[in-house]
């Protein structure tokens, strides 16, 4: 996450009154991903957001000192490109062929494993990286960074043999220890702020279509955050949205089969989800299994009710029939026994004994037997009547077991009278159990106990018969009830799961909606923001390339998104707007793309102060080489820019233009053994100019006087200049600092000091320094340049060149 | 020796006549003719622009002149677009193989360059 962006949404959301707590929070995580985002909506507070710190931090304000290439492409034995350090114009000028493309190659090839030039191309194209030639391969760059002490050296070797993704690339800074490439946290920034250019690459640019496009200019505005934001967001709808129409569809589908189901779980199912509304919970209820669920008694109820009736026990029946007999015989011997005798006998005797106790021992009053009644009788009989009451209540607990077992048929039987009253409605044949029933109701009416015993063990047979008959029908019934609900409830149950998501999903589609619809203006925006300043620029660039072209360019902008995004170009031809892409001729559309490329490598958040152009010039028009190196003038103000070209006409144009520019001639002998060879650079120039006035016949010596002198002043300063970059970038001083040092010491002197002693101030100790070290001849030359003079024969004119030339040559032998 | 040339404004509305005629006669001739005319307006300013400064530059090389010209331009920049123009026109005004002959708006901006040069005002320092 680019912290730049998040905190741009978030004044964004502070500052718009009609942001709603209710979503602004999906906004915030949805820019920390998918994952925040769905936490965020399931209310569970991301755990620790992590401002996820992106690596270490990019080395800055990286300048190129030289480029070392060995047995790579066209080039054999190893060569280096030195360069000059800080802001400025360089040209490498070199036939086709001279090997000058494979130093900027190589420079790509080092710095990111790979070249754009043969990505889309056949393997052959691969396969030629290796120099014929030449065994060993390797690449270097030394760079100068702001705030390292000391240059950063990145290298890539190969082993002979080696494939070219053999080589792992590392970086040393100041002398430390090798590491990494990757330690220079340029990884991102090469791909966002591209500091190399290739001729195939302006061409492609445009060619791969407006997507293409938009995806290459945005990646550098940081967008690709904003992108991810709203595609988090727009997933998190989508998903939701599809979970609720794939549900809805599915409950379609699902009413469709459950009314074909014969169970009024299925009806229940579709009656609460039929609506717009779904009543889930009376869903999973009916899949609960639904016995004794609903207050109405359901057929599946009776049903199951009827399944299971418990037949009469055979081994029951016969216990019944046991003790029914048993008790019948016990009552038969207590009636024929003494039980009601011994009853009537227990109760004269007591009324004996009451005799007895009341008047004494005594005759017997009814045989009138002598003295019958006294003690031993009383104790006698008193035995006997105990013993009679025994006997009576014994045939009393007869009678009772005997009422007992004319009862026992009841409990054989359980009956369920309100399933049997809806039997027929699921059915059921009611009709052999009826009868059986009736029968062995009979029971109720037989009062001798063995006639009912053999009743019930004559009747059980078929009663038991009839009820499993029943039970057997009523579970079959039920059975067939449940294969047709199974598949249909395990479909349910499917369903009931994918819903209940939807539904919890829809509930947050409301707030993800207004998240969206919220963050997708506030990032169009922020993308028009951030874009404007570059549109800016390449529309003055294109101001420049254009040159008698009659397409105008108005607004660029990036517009769309998803697979509708493209760079809008406001192409305006001879007036007449909304042309496309297509009417412009080839060399138009590489100027355009230089138009929209060179803003974007010269971003101040690029780490990289240097491009490297590789061929521009191909398929341009005269004129549009001129305003190309005008445009490479103005790049060059506070970049280092380095181009490789395969004509002199850029080279050519610089010189005619005036701009200041190092040229570099390449050139290649036999067994790709290149040669470099500084042609001019701003020193030179300057010198060159002067010498050129001064040794021209008849040249006014007023003239001659202001000219030549001002001319070498030029020269001696440009050649300060590249020293005290040289030295102080070398430093790791910021380059801005640098630049305004060279400022600060507005003229030659105080340039000098700053050679010299490091310190603008030190005017004084300028010319006895240089005196002491460069001569006298040469501290002279100085004084004359600096100062100027009246009058300047022509010969003291080509003498002062000279010893300027001298003396600049001094000053960039100091380190 | 220096014959009396014809004043530079005059010249140049030659040369932007010819470009703004659609002439029958000089159909195809134009880029060239008027490249010639502006050449001659621009050396010709150039001249009084010396005769100002009492500096006799006749015997000099165009290179020098423009070189020298730098020092003696208010406007720095006019100087250079100067030597750019003169260039320009010159090749425009010799055959070369291969080359197309300036368009109309090349023409243009160079004429542009001349008109500032007519007009333009000396170095303080002179």
């Amino acid at each position: 996450m680019d912290p730049g962006i998040r905190s741009l949404v978030l004044s964004r959301l502070e500052g718009d009154s009609s942001v709603d707590a209710g979503w602004s929070g999906l906004v915030l995580a949805a820019l920390e991903g998918q994952e925040p985002l769905e936490a965020e909506l399931s209310g569970g507070a991301a755990a620790g957001r992590v401002d996820a710190a992106r690596g270490a931090p990019a080395l800055a304000g990286a300048f190129l000192r030289s480029i070392d290439v060995e047995g790579f492409r066209g080039i054999g034995p190893r060569q280096t490109l030195e360069l000059r350090p800080g802001p400025g114009l360089t040209l490498v000028v070199g036939r086709n062929g001279s090997g000058k493309s494979s130093l900027a190659e190589g420079l790509e090839v080092l710095l990111t494993g790979d070249s754009l030039r043969w990505r889309e191309r056949a393997a052959v194209w691969r396969e030629g990286w290796r120099n014929l030639h030449h065994p060993k391969a390797s690449l270097r760059a030394t760079f100068l960074v702001e705030g390292e002490h000391g240059p950063c050296v990145v290298s890539r070797r190969w082993e002979p043999e080696a494939a070219f993704e053999a080589a792992a690339a590392a970086a040393q800074i100041g002398g430390k220890p090798e590491s990494e490439l990757a330690s220079l946290g340029w990884t991102t920034a090469l791909r966002t702020h591209r500091p190399f250019l290739s001729y195939n690459e302006l061409g492609s640019l445009l060619d791969e279509g407006p997507s293409k496009l938009y995806d290459a200019l945005s990646s550098i505005l940081g967008l690709e955050d904003l992108v991810e934001a709203l595609g988090a967001l727009q997933e998190a709808r989508r998903s939701r949205e599809k979970a609720l129409k794939d549900a809805t569809e599915a409950r379609d589908h699902l009413v469709a089969h459950l009314r074909e189901v014969d169970d009024e779980r299925a009806g229940r199912v579709v009656a609460a989800v039929e609506g717009k509304d779904w009543d889930l919970g009376a869903v999973e209820e009916s899949l609960s299994g639904g016995l004794g669920s609903g207050a109405s008694s359901d057929a599946a109820d009776v049903l199951r009710a009827i399944a299971s009736l418990e037949p009469p026990d055979p081994a029951r029946v016969a216990a019944a029939a046991t003790e029914m007999r048993a008790a019948g015989k016990a009552l038969l011997a207590a009636r024929e026994g003494a039980s009601a005798r011994s009853r009537d006998a227990a109760a004269l005797l007591e009324g004996a004994l009451q005799f007895h106790a009341s008047h004494g021992d005594g005759d017997c009053p009814v045989c009138g037997r002598k003295d019958a009644l006294d003690k031993s009788w009383s104790k006698k009989q008193r035995d006997a009547a105990a013993r009679l009451r025994d006997a009576a209540r014994e045939a009393d607990a007869v009678h009772e077991r005997a009422d007992a077992a004319r009862r026992l048929w009841e409990g054989l039987v359980p009956l369920k009278p309100e399933a049997f009253a809806r039997a027929a409605e699921v059915g059921l044949d009611l009709g052999p159990l009826v009868e059986a029933l009736g029968s062995w109701v009979r029971a109720g009416s037989i009062a001798e106990l063995p006639a009912l015993a053999d009743h019930i063990e004559k009747a059980s047979g078929p009663l038991r018969e009839a009820v499993v008959r029943l039970r057997d029908s009523a579970r079959a019934a039920l059975g067939r009830k449940e294969d047709a609900w199974r598949p249909a409830a395990v479909e349910v149950a499917a369903w009931l799961k994918a819903a209940r998501d939807a539904m919890r999903g829809s509930l947050d589609l409301k707030r993800v909606k207004a998240a969206e619809a919220w963050f997708k203006k506030a990032a169009s925006g922020i993308r028009d923001d951030r874009f404007a300043p570059i549109a800016e620029k390449a529309a003055g660039i294109w101001e420049h390339l254009r040159q008698q072209s009659h397409v105008e360019l108005g607004r660029i902008q990036l517009t769309g998104e998803g697979t509708r995004r493209r760079v809008a170009l406001d192409v305006t031809v001879d007036g007449v707007e909304g042309a496309a892409l297509g009417v412009m001729s080839q060399g138009e559309l590489h100027s355009l793309a230089l138009s929209l490329f060179v803003p974007r490598a010269t971003l101040a958040e690029s780490p990289f102060r240097f491009i490297v152009i590789d061929d521009p010039v191909q398929s341009m028009d005269p004129a549009r080489v001129d305003g190309l190196a005008r445009v490479l003038e103005t790049a060059s103000a506070d970049r280092q820019v380095v181009v490789f070209t395969h004509d002199d006409r850029l080279a050519e144009a610089v010189r005619r233009l005036d701009i200041p520019a190092e040229i570099v001639e390449v050139t290649r002998r036999d067994a790709s053994v290149v040669e470099l060879r500084r042609a001019l650079d701003p020193v030179g120039r300057y010198l060159e100019d002067a010498l050129a006035v001064a040794g021209t016949a008849d040249l006014p010596a007023s003239a001659a006087a202001r000219v030549v002198p001002g001319l070498c002043r030029l020269g001696l300063e440009a050649a300060c200049m590249e020293v005290v970059r040289r030295r102080r970038l070398g430093r790791g001083e910021p380059h801005a600092a640098v630049e305004r040092a060279l400022g600060e010491a507005e003229s030659l002197v105080p340039l000098l000091a700053l050679v010299l002693f490091d310190d603008a101030a030190r005017e004084g100790d300028v010319v006895p320094r240089l005196e002491r070290e460069a001569g006298k001849p040469l501290a002279g030359a100085l004084a004359q340049v600096d100062a100027g003079t009246r009058d300047l024969k022509a010969s003291a004119a080509v003498e002062l060149v000279r010893q300027s030339s001298q003396l600049a040559a001094w000053i960039r032998g100091l380190s | 020796m220096r014959t009396e040339r014809a004043d530079p404004r005059e010249l140049l509305e030659a040369a932007d006549g010819l470009l703004r005629l659609s002439n029958p006669d000089t159909a195809g001739l134009w880029p060239r003719a008027s490249a010639l005319l502006a050449l001659e307006a621009l050396e010709t300013s150039l001249e009084r622009l010396w005769d100002r400064q009492s500096l006799d530059f006749a015997g000099c090389s165009m290179r020098t002149q423009l070189i020298c010209l730098r020092s003696y331009l208010e406007d720095a920049p006019l100087a250079s677009r100067t030597s750019h123009a003169w260039s320009a026109l010159s090749r425009a005004c010799h055959h070369h193989a291969y080359e197309l002959a300036p368009t109309a708006i090349e023409l243009q901006s160079w004429f542009d360059v001349v008109r500032d040069l007519i007009g333009g005002s000396p170095s303080a320092r002179g």
